[in-house]
């Protein structure tokens, strides 16, 4: 079976490389000046022709159904293991880490705010299926078809669990850059996700060097804290982890009854499994309810005091758009029109737009940037207040559990469990 | 405590994520920008070997037009137009003459004793033995006419808003109209960027077009057939640069090209068969990011520029 699984693997990948170079010889070649100028390389890889960019969300449907059939019912981590080596060479290095679904929520978001940005089909689904696909059957995507995901996976040396309070306050993280990444896409001001997304340079072989490190470091990380961007950074995640939640199915670590053996407690690098609770202890470990009703009763306070901040910083974030920014510096500092190095400046200069459209515009973006903040402050304060209240409710469980929000569907933890179909 | 020296790992390793992120957020802004490490500079394509010029300025002929739009030779005399006049003036720069026009042209050609002129999509014909003007059916209105080229019997006009070329009867009536692509789209048709789209018929009544896209210079049948072609993409002197050129061309008396360029200012020739052959006037002759100068010649080979930034009607001359 694994060599006919190889062997599949393999002519796949020999058709895609046979398409690749039918592609290439359709396209018009680059002027030559024999100048000896270095042309700039583009910083998103071309856009697929034609039909091409379905091919993409054909191989993704494919990898997210294996993933689901592996995770759920062949119950083969080694099938996902293989998966995620495929989606790291094709979706990774040989498709540049572009289209990827973890940055797609920030086109979505930008058609949104922007009539005249619209999105693919191609990019759409790549958003979607993802999520349809944790709603029916948990984060499989994260499994096998993101090669963010497979290149860390594939690191893991030996992972150490963290502190619960740790997991929780790191585990933060993705909300807040969930919320800035909105913010700055539906302003049009960057897609921060993709600007750092510390991998992609990785796979284009062409990254500034301080992102080379950025992920290096990444990757160092993750070789004792498993899968750290995919933990405590992805946005996507966030997204993901609300609809495995709510999943149909989702990957179980005993195939049939848990004995409680334990022998899966340590199996998972991402402190994903949840023990069996005990009654007792809950019963023993104080007021729960009381808490309860105290930190409910604070959640709209979480968002008030979320609110205010964003409010507070709105100034600060708004400075991250252009025209924000060069408004500002062209008011402060006039002299700057001056100087002939300043990229910036002087493509505004050229492009015959006023001093007081500038302004306007600023003006505007700043008001939107108020209000953003402020949205994307009260959803972080709320994301607190729930996380806070999470603590204090206990769910009655008896065996060892994959958390369907966090759980990976890794599938390493079914490899542990001694029980038999 | 347990796995110290990784937990020591890890937090460096987190601090270095963290400065290069707030590094990178905080750079990459208008005032730390750094000069542009692809600024493509053509300085050193200014420079022209010395011993490559060929040809020596002499006179400038003051025309005193505001806008000079266009020149041409025909029986060694020059017509310069601009405004909406056209000025006849004799190789030594006098005025011989001057024919008020109905519109301001943006390109001229002379045959016989007829002065065609156009403006837009429109077509005009001045008859010099009655001096009456008459205009031909306008084109579409996307049409833009600019250039035309003549003999007894076929007017060939290069309609750049279209890119394509039409042929007229001398009487004014469409023959036919050609694209320069061939059936089987095995050629690209004319490439035209902007509105420089030149055209001439030589001495030997072969109809000559520029494909300034693809920095060609194209030999075509009256009726539209690519019969041979020479191109030089080049930023070198011998070569053509930039999205679109030459700009202009003309003939000199024994079938070699004159060629004027846009964007890095030059006029060149070439030999009949499209080898390069020196330098008429180096890019230091022009202003900077000045306009490609309309070309014409006479009948001993001096060229004659219309240099758009001086309003000017420059004459170099042969060196040897
Ligand atoms: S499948 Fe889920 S619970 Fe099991 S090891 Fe992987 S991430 Fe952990």
């Amino acid at each position: 079976m694994k060599r006919k699984l190889l062997y599949i693997f393999l002519t796949f990948i020999f058709c895609i490389t046979a398409l690749t170079s039918y592609s290439q010889q359709q396209r018009f070649p680059k002027p030559e000046f024999s100048s000896g100028y270095e042309q700039p390389d583009v910083v998103t890889p071309e856009p697929r022709s034609g039909g091409f960019e379905y091919l993409d969300v054909a191989v993704l449907l494919v990898v997210l159904s294996l993933a689901a059939w592996f995770a759920l019912r062949k119950r083969s981590r080694q099938g996902i293991l293989w998966l995620s080596v495929f989606t790291l060479v094709y979706f990774g290095f040989y498709r540049n880490g572009c289209i990827c679904s973890v940055g797609s929520f920030q086109n979505i978001t930008l058609s949104f705010f922007d009539a005249g940005y619209s999105v693919s089909i191609s990019t759409l689904l790549f958003f979607l299926l993802p999520l349809i696909f944790a709603l029916f059957f948990g984060r499989v995507f994260c499994a096998g078809a993101c090669p963010l995901g497979a290149i860390q996976d594939l690191l893991i040396v030996k992972p150490l669990s963290l502190p619960k309070w740790l997991n929780k306050t790191l585990g933060l993280i993705p909300y807040i850059y969930l919320a800035l990444a909105v913010l700055f896409a539906a302003t049009g001001t960057d897609f921060i996700v993709c600007r750092y997304d510390p991998f992609v340079g990785i796979f284009r072989m062409d990254a500034k060097f301080h992102m080379i490190v950025l992920g290096i470091s990444f990757l160092l990380m993750g070789m004792f804290v498993a899968r750290p961007y995919c933990r405590f950074l992805c946005p996507y995640g966030v997204l993901l982890s609300w609809m495995s939640r709510f999943s149909k199915w989702h990957l179980t670590i005993t195939p049939s009854l848990c004995i409680k053996c334990k022998l899966c407690t340590t199996s998972c690098p991402f402190d994903a499994i949840d023990f069996p609770v005990n009654e007792k202890e809950i019963v023993q470990s104080g007021p729960g309810t009381k808490k309860f009703i105290v930190y409910a009763m604070l959640i709209p306070l979480w968002i008030v005091a979320g609110a205010f901040v964003g409010e507070r910083s709105h100034l600060y974030l708004s400075r991250a758009n252009q025209n924000v920014y060069l408004a500002e510096l062209l008011i402060s500092d006039p002299e700057i029109k001056n100087d002939p190095d300043n990229i910036d400046v002087q493509t505004f200069l050229e492009s015959g737009k006023t001093m007081e459209t500038l302004v306007e515009e600023a003006e505007v973006m700043r008001g939107q940037f108020k209000t953003g903040s402020m949205i994307a402050g009260g959803f972080i304060g709320l994301v607190i207040g729930l996380t806070l209240i999470n603590t204090t409710v206990f769910r009655k469980r008896q065996d060892y559990v994959p958390h369907r929000g966090n759980c990976l569907s890794c599938g390493r933890c079914m490899d542990y469990c001694p029980v038999e179909k | 405590m347990k796995n110290k020296g990784i937990t020591i790992f890890l937090i460096a390793l987190a601090v270095i994520i963290v400065i290069i992120i707030v590094n990178e957020y905080l750079s990459d802004k208008p005032d730390k920008g750094k000069p542009n490490p692809y600024q493509y500079s053509v300085e050193e394509f200014k420079k022209i070997d010395p011993s490559l010029i060929r040809y020596k300025e002499s006179v400038n002929f003051r025309i005193g037009f505001d806008n000079p739009a266009a020149i041409a030779i025909y029986n060694d005399t020059i017509y310069a137009a601009g405004d909406d006049i056209i000025k006849i003036i004799d190789l030594k720069g006098t005025l011989s003459g001057q024919i008020n026009l109905p519109v301001s042209p943006h390109t001229l050609k002379v045959f016989n004793d007829k002065i065609f002129f156009a403006a837009g999509n429109r077509l005009f014909v001045y008859n010099m033995s009655d001096e009456s003007t008459s205009e031909w059916e306008p084109l579409e209105e996307l049409s833009f006419i600019t250039a035309i080229a003549a003999n007894a019997n076929d007017i060939f006009i290069a309609d750049a808003g279209n890119r394509r070329v039409v042929r007229y009867s001398p009487e004014g009536h469409l023959i036919s109209v050609f694209d320069g692509k061939a059936e089987e789209g095995a050629l690209h048709g004319f490439i035209i960027p902007s509105a420089y789209f030149d055209i001439e018929i030589n001495d030997e009544g072969k109809l000559w077009i520029v494909n300034p896209g693809m920095h060609s210079l194209e030999n075509y049948t009256f009726e539209g057939q690519l019969r041979s072609h020479w191109k030089h993409a080049s930023m070198k002197t011998e070569g053509f640069s930039g999205c679109c050129n030459p700009a202009f061309f003309t003939f000199l008396s024994d079938g070699r090209f004159v060629t004027s360029e846009k964007g890095l200012v030059r006029i060149k020739t070439y030999k009949v068969s499209g080898e390069f052959e020196g330098v008429v006037a180096a890019p230091d002759k022009f202003i900077e990011d000045g306009h490609a100068p309309d070309i014409a010649a006479d009948s001993k080979n001096n060229i004659y520029a219309m240099d758009f930034d001086k309003k000017v009607i420059r004459v170099f001359n042969p060196v040897d």
